[in-house]
């Protein structure tokens, strides 16, 4: 994804990326991002929860408006309630199997 | 909490998986496009990569390699009529709210707020990761998604990862 954010870019449209994955983000090095420590699949927070989820599209925003340099990484302050851990998927043979023949 | 390191996390489990060994992108630098406009003036479109697709067409593939598939999301489809198939992360929430994940809803208020310029007419679901063939995003895919944000009048493009 932060591939493509570089080629848009690359096309003449400016980016801004919204990442949950701070390692990932800070080795692709998209044009500007902002990082969310929050579980991924919940990058704007939780269900029905506007205000988060505006908050942090607005602070995605407001990167793309004043970001000085190419590769900005920049650490927003939200802190999600509880300890959450690596999403391992799906672990059955079945599904193990599935993505070997890809 | 310190962020989880997940290019560990995905190495241990690729490698667990027989795939090859996946060579992250490292870059050193960024390309660079300034903001002409305020953000009052820009049009803005959603990218996301995690799985999600109209009910009418054909799920992704959740465990998908180098798949470059990317779908249009009208700007006008409720996002009820939305369905997630992805392995690699935990959609629960999403599935309830996808503005969770793909925050349409939250950009239409700020272009009604005045906040950012308008919405672009199409939204985007697609590149889903897990993708080995990279020089394919670099000349023909990521091109070819990039014409159309050309095509739709895109000032700002918000790009979310999952």
């Amino acid at each position: 994804m932060g591939l493509v954010a570089r080629v848009v870019e690359e096309s003449g449209i400016p980016t801004v990326s919204v990442s949950t994955g701070r390692d990932i983000t800070a080795l692709v090095r998209p044009p500007r991002s902002v990082f969310v420590n929050f579980p991924m699949g919940n990058t704007f927070g939780r269900p029905r929860d506007r205000e988060m989820q505006t908050r942090i599209l607005r602070d995605a925003l407001g990167l793309a408006a004043t970001a000085p340099e190419p590769g900005v990484l920049v650490d927003l302050p939200y802190v999600w309630p509880e300890p959450f851990e690596y999403f391992a998927g799906e672990t059955t043979p079945e599904a193990l199997a599935k993505q070997l023949k890809k | 909490m310190d962020p989880i390191r997940y290019v560990e996390a995905l190495n241990n489990k690729y490698g667990s998986m027989g795939f090859p060994p996946y060579q992250w992108s490292v870059n050193e630098d960024a390309p660079w496009t300034p903001m002409t406009k305020p953000l009052a003036e820009c049009t803005v479109a959603l990218l996301v990569s995690g799985g999600i697709s109209h009910c009418s067409a054909v799920p992704f593939d959740a465990n998908a390699r180098n798949d470059h598939r990317v779908d249009a999301i009208d700007v006008d489809t409720p996002l009820d009529q939305y369905q997630i198939h992805d392995s690699y992360y935990d959609h629960t929430d999403a599935g309830r709210d996808l503005n969770c994940l793909f925050p349409l809803d939250r950009l239409k208020e700020l272009a009604a707020d005045g906040e950012i310029g308008g919405v672009a007419r199409r939204h985007w679901s697609g590149f889903m990761g897990r993708t080995y063939n990279r020089s394919k995003v670099i000349n023909e895919s990521g091109p070819a998604f990039a014409q159309s944000l050309h095509d739709d009048g895109v000032d700002l493009l918000v790009a979310i990862p999952a």
